[in-house]
C-alpha cells in the first residue's frame, strides 16, 4: 500500500506545513514517509504545492506527484485554475478534499469518477485562529481520511507546529480545530486506479525556434496576470471619509490604486493582492476589509 | 539509532555534526541555506562543538575552508550553483594545497535563465578541479556519504579535498527516512584529523607554495591525479569497513536489476529513484531493463562501468546536464571507459534531460527504455534524446507569447 498526497495552496495557508503534518503523523504511525514541497520565488498568496507519500513498505519514488491518491486542495479559487490544476492526473477512485462553501458537485473539477469531499476549513481557521491558516485542518482531513490513528496524527500535529515555532496556546488552538475536522470525517476506502498517462515526446528540432533570448517585448505585462484571487481580505474604501490623500496609492506595492474617471482613488480588484497595506497606512482609517468570496 | 524524518539539508548538517569537525566557515544560497541555518543555530545551543563564522562571499569561504584544513582542522561547508562558481578559482588551489575538507553541493542549475531546481552543471563545472566527488540519491546517502567523504579525503594515500553533492529540492527540502549513525560508532570509524604537518608555531612550514616552473607544476598535477585514482581503493576500503559498522554498502557505483538485463539507464543523483521506477516499470513488460548509478564521479568508476556494462545490448547514458555544444558531460566519460572493452553494448544512447529540475515522468522515462529496444532492434538510431513533453513545449510557448518573442 501506498498513497501519494498532493496539496495546492496559496502561500501562507500552510500547504507546506500540512504536508510535513501528515508525512510525521504517517511516519509517527508505522508508515514509511516522505514529504516534499515545490516553491520557487513564491509570495503569500502564489499558487503552491506540496507532497505526500506514505506506504507500508519502502518508498521508492521521489518528487512531483503526477498521479495521486488523494488531492487536498486547500482554496477554493485553485478549483478551476489553469496553471495550478489541482486535479490533474489524480486517480480514478481517488479522493478530493476542498476548502469550500460550494457543495461537492460543484468543486470536483469536472471528475465524477473520484470522491470529494468539501468542508469550509477558512471559517473554521478564522474563528478559532483568527487568521486564514489551514495546515492543522486540511491535514486533519487527509489524515482521517487515510486512516491515519488519532495519537499519531495529533504527535506529528504539535511537532511539525513547534517546529515552526508557535506558542504553546496557538498550537492548542490548532489541536482543537484539527481535532473536530478529524472527528466529523470518516476513513474512506481508496481502491485508485492511475489514468493511463502517455508522454509525447517532442524532438529537440520542434524546441529550437526563435532567437532563443530571454527578452521580453511586452513589458509590463504583470497586470495582465490577474493575482486578485490571492485575496483573503479585500480592502473597501469608504468615499465618506476618503479625502484622496494618494498615501495608499504610494504605498501599494502592486500599483493596484488608481484615480478614477471621477478623480477618486479606485481599487484594482483584478490586480489588489489583499496585502491590507493601505488599510494600514490610510491616516484617516478610510479604508476597511470584508471577507473574500473565495468562489 | 532511531529512524527519522529529515531533509537532505539537515542529514548534511547531522553528518558534520557526526564528524566533529572543527569549523564551518559559510555562506548562504538557496536551496542550501538550511545546512547552515541548522549547524548555527547548533553551534549557538550549544550542541555542537565547531567554530562557526560567516564570509562576505564564498570566495572566502572556500579560501578561509583551506587554509584552515591546511592548519589542521576538520572543515566542512556548503554551497550550491552560482556559488560554487563564484568560489570556483579556490577550489583548484584547494585541492593542490591537499587540503582534505568537505564541501557540500546542493544542486541547482546555473543562471542564466535563473532558477531554482537542480541540474549537475554546478557540481560538474568542478570536475575537473582535484576535487572528489561522491553524489547522493537518498537523504540517508548524504549523510552516509559525509562521513566515508571524510575518510577517504583525509587518508593519507589521498589527501583531497572532497564534494558530497545532493540535489537541491529533490533531496534538500525533502524529508525521509534517515538512521543516523550513532557517535560512538561514528568515532570508531572517523578518528580524528591527523594532520601530517600541521601548522603550527613550534614547527613552521610554508604551504602552497609557488613553482613557476612547468617541470615541477606536472610533479604536483600528476601526483595530484595519482592521489585521486587512490580514492578508490581508500573508498573500498572505508566502505567494507561502514557496512560493518551500520549496514549499509556503498561502492563507487550501484546496479539495480542488471542480473540479465539487456538495456541499462546510467545515470546519477536523485532522479535515479525515477530510473528505478522506470526500470521496474519495463521489467513488468517483460523488458530486461536495468539501471547503472553512479555514485562516486572523481576519481570515475570506469572499471566498475565498464565491466557492469559488458555484454550488454544497449546502453543509454542520462546526463542531467548540458555541454552546449557537446550534449551531456557524463556521456562522453562512459564511453571512454567502454572504447576498449570487447563485448561493450552495441550502442550508447545520449539522454539530456532534467535540466532546471524539469520534471520527469514515468511514461518519459520508460520512453527511454523503448528508444534503447528501438536501437536495439536496428529501428532507430543512437540519436541523442533531449526530454521535452509536448504539453511543457506548448507551456514555453505560451511563456514566450506572454513575453510578446516568436518561439
Amino acid at each position: 500500500m501506498i498513497l501519494r498526497v498532493r496539496f495546492h495552496g496559496r502561500g501562507g495557508q500552510g500547504a507546506k506545513t500540512a504536508s510535513r503534518i501528515l508525512g510525521s503523523a504517517a511516519f509517527g504511525g508505522g508508515y514509511n514517509a516522505q514529504d516534499f514541497p515545490i516553491y520557487g520565488a513564491e509570495r503569500r498568496g502564489a499558487p503552491v504545492a506540496a507532497f505526500t507519500r506514505f506506504s507500508d513498505s519502502e518508498i521508492t519514488e521521489r518528487g512531483f506527484i503526477f498521479s495521486p491518491d488523494v488531492v487536498a486542495v486547500m482554496d477554493d479559487s485553485l478549483v478551476a485554475d489553469p496553471l495550478a490544476n489541482p486535479f490533474a492526473g489524480l486517480r480514478k477512485g481517488g479522493l478530493a478534499i476542498v476548502n469550500t462553501t460550494r457543495p461537492a458537485a460543484e468543486a470536483n473539477g469536472g471528475r465524477d469518477d473520484v470522491t470529494v469531499i468539501t468542508l469550509d476549513l477558512t471559517k473554521r481557521a478564522l474563528e478559532t485562529l483568527g487568521k486564514a491558516v489551514l495546515s492543522a485542518g486540511i491535514a486533519a482531513a487527509v489524515a482521517r481520511s487515510a486512516g491515519i490513528d488519532a495519537e499519531a496524527f495529533v504527535g506529528g500535529l504539535v511537532d511539525e507546529l513547534k517546529e515552526v515555532g508557535l506558542s504553546d496556546d496557538v498550537v492548542s488552538k490548532n489541536v482543537a480545530l484539527a481535532g473536530a475536522v478529524y472527528d466529523e470525517l470518516k476513513p474512506v476506502e481508496l481502491r485508485t486506479e492511475e489514468l493511463p498517462a502517455k508522454a509525447e515526446l517532442v524532438p529537440l528540432a520542434a524546441v529550437v525556434s526563435g532567437d532563443g533570448s530571454e527578452d521580453i517585448v511586452n513589458v509590463g505585462n504583470s497586470a495582465s496576470r490577474h493575482t486578485g484571487n490571492w485575496r483573503v481580505t479585500e480592502p473597501v474604501i469608504d468615499y465618506q471619509k476618503c479625502t484622496d490623500c494618494m498615501i495608499c496609492y504610494a504605498y501599494c506595492p502592486e500599483s493596484a490604486m488608481s484615480v478614477g474617471a471621477d478623480g477618486r482613488i479606485a481599487i484594482d480588484y483584478d490586480n489588489c493582492k489583499g496585502c491590507m497595506i493601505c488599510q494600514a497606512e490610510c491616516p484617516l482609517r478610510a479604508i476597511g476589509s470584508i471577507m473574500e468570496d473565495r468562489r | 539509532m532511531k529512524p527519522e524524518l529529515m531533509t537532505g539539508n539537515r542529514a548534511a548538517a547531522s553528518a558534520a555534526r557526526l564528524a566533529r569537525v572543527d569549523y564551518v566557515p559559510a555562506y548562504p544560497i538557496t536551496p542550501q541555506t538550511e545546512i547552515i541555518e541548522t549547524i548555527a543555530s547548533w553551534v549557538r545551543e550549544g550542541t555542537m562543538d565547531s567554530k562557526f563564522v560567516q564570509l562576505e562571499s564564498e570566495h572566502s569561504m572556500m579560501t578561509a575552508a583551506g587554509a584552515a584544513s591546511l592548519a589542521g582542522a576538520r572543515v566542512f561547508t556548503a554551497t550550491s550553483s552560482q556559488g560554487l562558481l563564484y568560489a570556483m578559482e579556490m577550489l583548484y588551489n584547494v585541492s593542490g594545497w591537499r587540503a582534505p575538507m568537505v564541501l557540500m553541493n546542493v544542486s541547482r542549475a546555473l543562471a542564466a535563465p535563473i532558477v531554482l531546481e537542480p541540474d549537475h552543471n554546478d557540481v560538474l563545472a568542478a570536475r575537473d578541479s582535484g576535487f572528489l566527488q561522491l553524489h547522493s540519491e537518498t537523504c540517508q546517502e548524504v549523510a552516509d556519504l559525509v562521513l566515508l567523504a571524510y575518510r577517504v579525503a583525509e587518508d593519507r594515500r589521498v589527501m583531497l579535498p572532497a564534494i558530497v553533492n545532493l540535489d537541491g529540492f529533490y533531496l534538500s527540502f525533502t524529508r525521509e527516512k534517515v538512521v543516523l549513525p550513532g557517535q560512538a560508532e561514528v568515532d570508531r570509524f572517523l578518528l580524528p584529523y591527523d594532520p601530517p604537518r600541521p601548522i603550527r608555531a613550534t614547527a613552521p612550514v610554508a604551504k602552497g607554495s609557488a613553482v613557476m616552473e612547468g617541470y615541477l607544476y606536472s610533479y604536483f598535477r600528476y601526483n595530484l591525479h595519482a592521489a585521486a585514482l587512490r580514492a578508490k581503493e581508500a573508498f573500498g576500503e572505508a566502505a567494507g569497513e561502514y557496512q560493518e559498522l551500520f549496514g549499509r554498502a556503498y561502492g563507487p557505483v550501484d546496479g539495480y536489476r542488471l542480473e540479465d538485463a539487456d538495456y541499462v539507464l546510467v545515470m546519477s543523483n536523485s532522479f535515479t529513484t525515477l530510473g528505478r521506477q522506470a526500470v521496474n516499470r519495463m521489467r513488468e513488460q517483460g523488458v530486461k531493463a536495468g539501471l547503472l548509478k553512479l555514485r562516486m564521479v572523481r576519481p570515475f568508476p570506469g572499471e566498475e562501468v565498464a565491466a557492469l556494462l559488458k555484454g550488454r545490448k544497449v546502453a543509454a547514458v542520462f546526463d542531467q546536464n548540458i555541454s552546449p555544444g557537446m550534449g551531456g558531460i557524463f556521456y562522453p566519460e562512459v564511453a571512454a571507459s567502454l572504447y576498449h572493452l570487447r563485448g561493450r553494448p552495441e550502442a550508447l544512447l545520449p539522454v539530456v534531460g532534467g535540466l532546471g529540475g524539469k520534471q520527469l515522468t514515468s511514461d518519459e522515462m520508460c520512453q527511454v527504455f523503448e528508444r534503447m529496444r528501438a536501437v536495439g532492434k536496428g529501428t532507430a538510431k543512437p540519436d541523442p534524446m533531449f526530454l521535452m513533453r509536448e504539453e511543457e513545449l506548448s507551456k514555453a510557448k505560451k511563456a514566450l507569447a506572454t513575453a510578446g518573442v516568436q518561439g
